[in-house]
């Protein structure tokens, strides 16, 4: 511990003289720029994200083209025309891999935003009133914790296949997919509410919360300006972890078969091509890889974030 | 209860600013079912204290942990809801406007009394700069023109000791001593008459503690601040105050002018913490009667004096009656039935 | 030494004496030169620069100083307990002959709670939570003196009724959070005594404790010092507690030894300017402050210059910067040390110190 107060105290009082001005987050920056796995995870995120932003002008093929079927034909290896090869149905591989991005990143984002606004809002609830309303709270969180995830999408989107036939919904675009995103938002709330209300509860109590208080700042002033900015770095962390959660539940989701099927989708890929893995093994690889890159990317960014926003915590 | 206590300035006797009459602050002990809670007994952190704090003087509350000091200084700025008892300011009643919760008159009270924490690495927000901590006092009451509260950060940050071009820099760039100068710079954005100071150098270094204590005397003498200094430290109360009470489990057991408490404790407790104290001085070591035993439990409270379970001198009566707080003398008030 | 007249005697005051006469007492412990740095390596910050200090057989050295001193780190690395980017770059720690410096962890462990031991500033951290107390103390002596479980209770109940823990029998089967801090606080001297050591090193003993508490603990130890006769390294921030319990006192600063020397002698006669700015600007609940008749009280006297001007833990003197004294020369050269009394040495350049240009 010394080692720190060391240049803590007298000999460094004139420190602030010298150093440029920085606030938390430029902090936290710093620390994450030096966190190498982080680094690694932002290029990952970064390379996930370009390809879903440019990659459907530059693919080679409409995802949604057969017409390599023909020629070179279905299960085709890599080529110079298909640098993936082609896939069982005659798909361009390459570009069925590229125009999954977008949908794997509008999960990814999609369900954790969904997830965020439940959860902090009510982890926020709970931890600031505490009480009665903490206890009930938490206990309708600990439900949603237990609940399994899985059974339940796979049983709304059966459901709702049978339940749309004949209705207007049956026109409303990639409805498959905005439920399969909802319904993962709405399984992954519990883990940052708990999150949410922990750290509420630790900085309602903090001396500087007092001090508003003491000043007259209003309960609105002292959550918005006080206790959430500082629970974010938290918050964060757990919400990057999260994303590559969602991803993976959507490629598992769709690998299940349970897919949209006007989407493109990784997990999809790997269930069209799965029992071509012997002879075909780039069509299913290449999906499973895309998958992998994500969620580590995502996996990583979360370890590099707790690097700089807790850096005590590793040590 | 007690008479606000004279001579502060010569011949005159400054009206109290701050008057506590029988302030009483308990936490019900629950026991927690299944499904509800029982309550099974209270907590009394502070039991029936009364004193006054006139106009630029410090009163100084000191004990050790858990005497009730700082749950006192809380309940007075109601940061804790007061069980009971009357708290005034000025003409004000403080628990009545709490109650009724009129944001103009809650803002008013706000403005009088202002707190100093003990701890300036927690009682900074860590993601703020020095003037948006600085502002905050000044938009949340209101001072306008907001055009002018670059200025005023400035002055307050001279005020303190602390160059005004600090202002930009994050509270983690200082060090304990000017994280408490800022700390003490926050309080004095509102203008207040009442600072209430809890354990504000304990944890600074010996050489910057003085700094802050001189800091605070200058502030006291140029703004004409009345403190409320809550301490477990009695060098810097003897220092800083003009009376001291002295708090043991949750009871006023002693309160006085300085220098009479210093040189003539009456209570066996005030003594006792007198002398625990080591002194800076190796051929002054003799006179010392260290106490025997611990502080009991605020659960199971002492039956009588609370103190009678430690005490060298007591009596069989000490068991079985309170002893009121009483001052013979006028100024010098103790609760012991046995006094030395 | 006409201050020592008006002290008044103590137990600790005879070993003073006799350690007056040259030549001294042996030392059990010499801190040579010794040097701690922090990475990076390439340019290590030099958190301890060249400290040396002796503890005598049967004295208590107080070490005093403010956080960032560099007293605790001196003190743990006796133990070769240094939190880890830490290490010792220089310098010798000579303790029974012996380098302590240059032994491995592993001779260092069989070193540690026999013949060294140590009490920590929070007794709550340092005893384990989910053993009985008289289990972790009774482990203890079976580790270091194989001794047999009921054997080693026995010993551990005789000294917890030395070091004034009512009812030791009962305590033994306790769990630490079933004590108080103060009870605690005793369980972890108990342990530091259990093997008789030779010198036992307390860091801040009992800051974390209540003034009365403390001053039990305080009365325990200087018991416990004329009954057992062993060597003690106090550290403190406290004059107070330094005062009291101290016969011989190294002042640091930043890293560096001010001053050492006899207690009596550093109270009535503080030579280097920071231990001079130190006692005058500790306020002191042994005297009155005045109030005028304004209602204006005095003031009390503050370290040199209030914000030091830059320059951390670079060359010459670290104190140089606050000190009210300070030549140009004072940031440039380390001051070495310079006796100015028998049994005292002072690190200034303007106490007769040579100064040397700091090797870098």
């Amino acid at each position: 511990m010394s080692d720190q107060t060391i240049t803590a105290h007298p000999p460094s009082s004139a420190k602030p003289a010298r150093r440029p001005v920085k606030g938390i987050w430029r902090q936290g920056w710093q620390r994450f720029a030096r966190s190498r796995t982080g680094m690694l995870g932002l290029i990952l995120v970064l390379l996930v994200v370009a390809t879903a932003v440019v990659g459907p002008f530059v693919a080679p093929f409409d995802p949604q083209d057969q017409s390599p079927m023909i020629d070179p034909g279905a299960k085709a290896p890599p080529s110079w025309v298909h640098p993936l090869g082609t896939d069982r149905m005659g798909y361009d591989v390459a570009s069925r891999v590229i125009y999954g991005a977008p949908t794997a990143l509008a999960v990814g984002l999609g369900a954790m935003s969904i997830a965020s606004l439940i959860g902090v809002l009510v982890g926020g609830f709970a931890g600031y009133r505490g009480g009665t309303t903490d206890e009930v709270l938490m206990r309708f969180t600990d439900f949603f914790l237990v609940i399994p995830m899985f059974v339940v999408i796979l049983a709304v989107i059966r459901l709702l296949g049978v339940a749309v036939v004949n209705t207007p919904f049956e026109s409303v675009p990639y409805l498959n997919l905005g439920v399969i995103i909802l319904l993962i938002g709405v399984f992954s709330w519990a883990p940052i509410a708990r999150m949410t209300r922990a750290e509420f509860l630790r900085l309602k109590n903090q001396e500087f919360v007092e001090a508003a208080r003491c000043i007259g700042a209003t309960s609105g002033d002292i959550l918005f300006r006080h206790i959430l900015p500082n629970a974010l770095p938290s918050l964060v962390v757990i919400v990057a972890l999260g994303i590559g959660g969602a991803v993976l539940a959507e490629a598992m989701i769709g690998f299940l078969g349970f897919g949209d099927p006007a989407a493109v989708s990784w997990g999809q890929l790997l269930y069209f091509n799965y029992e071509a893995l012997k002879v075909a093994p780039w069509a299913s690889l290449s999906p499973g890889v895309a998958i992998f890159i994500t969620v580590l990317g995502f996996n990583l960014l979360a370890d590099g974030l707790t690097d700089a926003f807790n850096p005590r915590a590793k040590r | 209860m007690i008479e606000p206590i004279p001579n502060l300035r010569q011949g005159v006797t400054p009206r109290p600013l701050l008057t506590v009459d029988g302030l009483v602050k308990s936490y019900p002990l629950r026991r927690r079912g299944l499904f509800r809670q029982t309550v099974t007994g209270e907590i009394r952190a502070v039991n029936d204290i009364s004193f006054s704090v006139a106009a630029g003087e410090t009163l100084s509350i000191v004990g050790e942990s858990g005497c009730g000091k700082t749950t006192a200084a809380r309940a007075i700025l109601h940061l804790v809801e007061p069980t009971a008892g009357a708290i005034r300011l000025g003409d004000t009643d403080i628990r009545a406007t709490f109650a009724e919760d009129r944001r103009p008159d809650v803002l008013a009270l706000r403005r009088q009394m202002q707190y100093v924490f003990q701890d300036p690495y927690l009682s900074l927000n860590p993601r703020w700069s020095v003037r948006q901590i600085l502002t905050e006092p000044l938009r949340v009451h209101g001072h306008a023109p907001k055009e002018d509260w670059d200025a005023t950060v400035e002055s307050l940050l001279e005020r303190v000791g602390l160059p005004p071009d600090y202002a930009d820099r994050y509270p983690h760039e200082f060090s304990g001593g000017q994280r408490q100068r800022i700390g003490i710079a926050r309080a004095l954005a509102v203008e207040p008459r009442l600072l209430i100071c809890d354990e504000p150098v304990s944890s600074l270094d010996v050489s910057v503690r003085a700094q802050v204590l001189n800091l605070l005397a200058d502030l006291q003498e140029d703004l004409g601040l009345s403190y409320l200094y809550i301490s477990h430290d009695l060098s810097s109360v003897r220092f800083l105050s003009n009376r001291i009470a002295v708090m043991y489990l949750g009871n006023l057991v002693e309160i006085g002018e300085v220098d009479e408490i210093f040189a003539r404790p009456r209570h066996h407790y005030t003594a006792a913490l007198i002398s625990a104290i080591p002194v800076p001085d190796p051929s002054n070591q003799a006179q010392r009667q260290a106490i025997q035993g611990e502080v009991p439990s605020v659960v199971r409270r002492p039956s009588g004096c609370v103190f009678h379970t430690r005490c060298p001198a007591a009596l069989p009566v000490c068991s079985q009656q309170i002893p009121p707080l009483s001052a013979p003398d006028g100024t010098h008030a103790f609760a012991c039935h046995n006094p030395r | 030494m006409s201050s020592l007249a008006t002290a008044k005697p103590t137990a600790a005051m005879s070993i003073d004496d006799r350690s007056m006469l040259t030549p001294p007492v042996h030392d059990l412990v010499r801190v040579e030169n010794l040097r701690i740095q922090f990475p990076p390596w390439n340019a290590p910050v030099r958190i301890i620069e060249d400290v040396s200090f002796q503890v005598r057989a049967g004295e208590t050295m107080g070490i005093v100083g403010e956080s960032g001193s560099g007293k605790t780190l001196s003190s743990l690395a006796i133990l070769n307990l240094l939190p880890p980017p830490a290490r010792i770059t220089g310098g010798r720690i000579m303790f029974d002959g012996e380098d302590l410096a240059a032994k491995s962890q592993g001779e260092m462990q069989k070193l540690r709670g026999r013949r060294l031991a140590m009490v920590f500033q929070n007794p709550g951290y340092s005893l384990n939570p989910l053993m009985t107390v008289g289990a972790q103390l009774g482990e203890i002596l079976k580790v270091h003196e194989k001794m047999p479980r009921s054997m080693a209770l026995q010993r551990v109940e005789e000294l917890f009724r030395l070091v004034g823990i009512t009812d030791p029998g009962s305590r033994l089967s306790q769990y630490p959070h079933e004590m108080s801090g103060g009870m605690k606080q005793r369980v972890c001297i108990a342990r530091a005594l259990l093997c008789n050591p030779a010198l036992v090193l307390a860091d801040e003993p009992t800051t974390a404790l209540d003034v009365t508490i403390q001053a039990q603990i305080l009365d325990l130890f200087e018991d416990l010092k004329a009954r057992f006769g062993m060597s003690m390294i106090f550290v403190t921030h406290d004059m107070g507690v330094v005062a009291r319990i101290a016969d011989r006192i190294t002042v640091m600063y930043a890293g560096q030894v001010c001053e050492t020397g006899d207690k009596h002698a550093i109270f009535a006669r503080p030579s280097h300017p920071y231990t001079q700015a130190l006692l005058a600007s500790t306020p002191r609940i042994d005297r009155r402050y005045a109030i005028d008749g304004e209602g204006r009280r005095e003031r009390l006297p503050t370290v040199g210059r209030a914000v030091a001007p830059g320059q951390s833990l670079g060359g010459g003197c670290r104190f140089a910067g606050r000190c009210p004294e300070a030549a140009p020369e004072c940031s440039r050269l380390v001051p070495q040390a310079a006796a100015i009394e028998p049994g005292r040495v002072v690190h200034c350049l303007k106490r007769g110190s040579a100064g040397v240009a700091s090797h870098d």
